[in-house]
């Protein structure tokens, strides 16, 4: 009964096949590689609040991605209410995840400081919770957010013979990767050239000399907690537009996210740039020469084995233990 | 002979209680098939079945302190196995192409059965399988990963980013796995020619899970346990003692692994599908929220978590769409308040209400 149904998707199947198996070709790939930029600036986005939650503060968020989520639900919300423009939901975006976040860390997070595996448990039990109750409010149902009209159409770098686009990239992607470069930076400067950042790492450094020296330690801890949730919240408000917005759409983004800071390395938040770089690139690099799943395996493998032999990420100082 | 007296002082009344109190309730269980319905009958044996795969979980996590979030993955790894030789002894009337060949690889353009699923129509080699995929599986990645200095955080990650590999390994290989939907209509269960009734497999898996539960209490309270327990606590000192940690680490992980995958085995026939849902980080989630509720290192917890919240969850279902909800819900509080879990909060209360009325007023009796 079904067999027509799958004997269709065979088909189909086929036809895709036929049209990725042509000849290796040097234009083909570098488009694949330019239009790679493109993943490196989402790993780059969603992989910067990690790398302030996980990289400065050590903890282990795998709700993460339901703040990317919320981030999501927010430019949503925003724009079918009051017909909001994309871009302008940015700053709300990351506020109210930013609060949530800080709510978060107010009543979970500070109680498990110390304690990875019960951290890690409890946003687990969070990332659940989060979904649910969007669930509630939103339903299951695909949601579609409206990018913004301004930013539409390809950026042609190289034509063929034919005058059609070889080498092109969206806007909307070199948008992405814009964005995520400037919060990068922007984060860069609040951590190192800001009182505020001072004290940040003053407090990752050594918590009790920062509290001696009349640092308000669990104030430090709420605010940077609620840095890098507000991080992810921009990161789902920019991405909204690509895919559609649902409950479980974080968890597709959390995976990578980890693999991106823990590629990295989280000394220093250009770690976090390189990560992004590498996966992104070499996952489209792959799946040009052999597939996208192909690809989405042999990078998380690699990922393990860098794990195994560097954990502490590539782009690190070593330091005495 | 130090760790000898430890082993026997840990010997208290406790365990002969528990000893009774498991044999009662087995045998409760054994009979229920003639008391409730088949559908309950169906439910339990899939939660048996879930309650095994959540021990072997605790044993590696509750004991050894290795948090995985893939032993969906093990427990699936077994369960294709089971199902390539359940579909393999399809009868060709009820095949859909009245070939041998299965339909989702007819679909797929295959021809031919490819060299390593062949050997799996033969129940002694499928069964072989069904443990020894998934735990020879499990001791490349416990060989490769604990003889380094990744630290139990990163192992966490390690695990669910292989479940995540995996899915999308098996999505991907549609003519091998069949894809999203996985190996569907698979035939009932016969071993050697003989027809297993639903009755007869939930006694077959009760009796597995009777043997896991009590396989791994022996384990556990065995000189062997202590060293696990010592891991966990303080894994420095244990091997400054001269203990090869890594590999009591990878025996235990195999061990577990090979646990779930029958588990996942005996899941096939019941289910009569399976699919890359199994592999998915988030039913790896549900082994350790069975775990995390029902108690840590308890053993016992996990298979009463697993079959309490199956039943609690088939209930609520009729009346909310929000199960994950409350599961997340639950596990919070777990996390937050009950460290022990429900079956170690319990424990702890008994010992508390002993030790005081054992030690200074011997005259109090509730009998």
């Amino acid at each position: 009964m079904y067999a027509h149904l799958f004997s269709f998707f065979y088909l189909a199947q086929e036809a895709v096949a036929e049209e990725t198996t042509q000849a290796f070709s040097l234009v083909a790939l570098s488009n694949q590689l330019v239009n790679g930029i493109g993943i490196v600036g989402i790993l780059l986005l969603t992989g910067l609040g990690l790398a302030i939650t996980f990289g400065v503060m050590r903890i282990i968020n795998l709700a993460h991605g339901e703040f990317i989520m919320l981030g999501a639900y927010v430019t949503f919300w925003m724009q079918s209410t009051f017909g909001m423009d994309l871009l302008l939901t940015i700053p709300f975006s990351f506020l109210i995840t930013g609060a949530i976040g800080a709510l978060v860390e107010l009543t979970i997070i500070r109680r498990l400081y110390g304690r990875p595996l019960e951290t890690l448990l409890a946003t687990w039990g969070l990332s659940i919770v989060l979904q649910g109750v969007i669930k509630l409010i939103f339903t299951a149902q695909l949601k579609y957010v409206k990018s913004p009209p301004y930013i539409s159409g390809n950026l042609t770098l190289l034509k063929d013979a034919q005058g059609s686009p070889a080498i092109a990239i969206s806007y909307y992607r070199l948008f992405i990767i814009f964005v995520a470069i400037a919060l990068l930076v922007l984060t860069g400067y609040l951590l190192n050239k800001t009182d505020l950042g001072r004290q940040v790492r003053a407090v990752t450094q050594n918590r009790d000399m920062a509290r001696c020296l009349g640092v308000n330690t669990s104030l430090i801890d709420m605010l940077t907690f609620a840095y890098g949730c507000g991080l992810a919240g921009v990161a789902g408000t920019v991405i909204s537009s690509l895919k559609s917005v649902s409950p479980p759409m974080g968890q597709d983004y959390l995976v990578d996210a980890w693999m991106t800071v823990v590629t990295g390395g989280v000394d220093k938040l250009i770690g976090v740039l390189a990560g992004a770089f590498l996966i992104g690139e070499s996952s489209s690099g792959i799946a040009y020469l052999l597939n996208d799943p192909t690809a989405r395996v042999i990078v998380l493998a690699a990922v393990i084995i860098l794990i195994r032999y560097k954990p502490e990420g590539l782009f690190t100082i070593q330091k005495r233990g | 002979m130090a760790q000898s007296t430890i082993g026997i002082a840990t010997r208290s009344r406790t365990p002969t209680r528990l000893g009774i109190v498991t044999a009662i309730s087995f045998l409760v269980m054994v009979i229920l098939p003639f008391v409730v319905g088949e559908f309950q009958v169906s439910l339990l044996s899939k939660l048996l079945l879930f309650g095994a795969l959540a021990i072997s979980l605790d044993l590696v996590w509750g004991f050894t302190g290795i948090l995985s979030f893939a032993h969906g993955v093990f427990f699936t790894l077994g369960g294709y196995a089971m199902a390539y030789y359940l579909k393999l002894n399809l009868s060709a009337e009820n095949n859909t192409y009245g070939g041998s060949l299965p339909d989702f690889m007819v679909w797929n353009g295959l021809t031919e059965l490819p060299w390593f699923i062949a050997p799996l129509k033969y129940f002694p080699i499928a069964a072989i399988a069904m443990v020894l995929i998934p735990a020879a599986f499990a001791f490349l990645i416990g060989w490769f990963i604990f003889r380094s200095k990744v630290s139990g955080v990163y192992i966490t990650i390690i695990t669910l980013a292989i479940s995540s590999a995996l899915t999308t390994f098996f999505i991907s290989q549609q003519a091998y796995t069949g894809g999203t939907n996985g190996i569907t209509d698979v035939s009932k269960l016969s071993i050697f020619g003989i027809n297993i009734p639903p009755n007869g497999l939930y006694w077959i898996i009760l009796l597995f899970t009777t043997f896991v539960l009590v396989g791994s209490w022996w384990l556990t309270q065995s000189n062997f346990g202590l060293i696990l327990r010592s891991i966990k606590e303080n894994e420095n000192r244990i091997s400054y003692l001269g203990y090869d940690v890594a590999s009591f680490k990878i025996f235990i992980w195999t061990l577990s692994a090979g646990i779930a995958g029958i588990a996942g085995g005996l899941f096939v026939p019941l289910n009569r599908f399976i699919s890359p849902v199994y592999l998915a980080v988030a039913f790896g989630t549900q082994v350790v929220i069975w775990v995390a509720i029902g108690g840590r290192g308890t053993l016992i917890g996990p298979l009463v978590a697993a079959i309490l919240l199956g039943q609690i969850q088939n209930s609520a279902e009729r009346v909310t769409q929000d199960w994950q909800l409350v599961v997340g819900v639950l596990l919070l509080i777990v996390v937050l308040f009950i460290p022990d879990g429900l079956v170690g909060t319990v424990q702890k209360l008994f010992m508390k209400k002993q030790q005081p009325a054992s030690t200074k007023q011997p005259v109090i009796d509730h009998n």
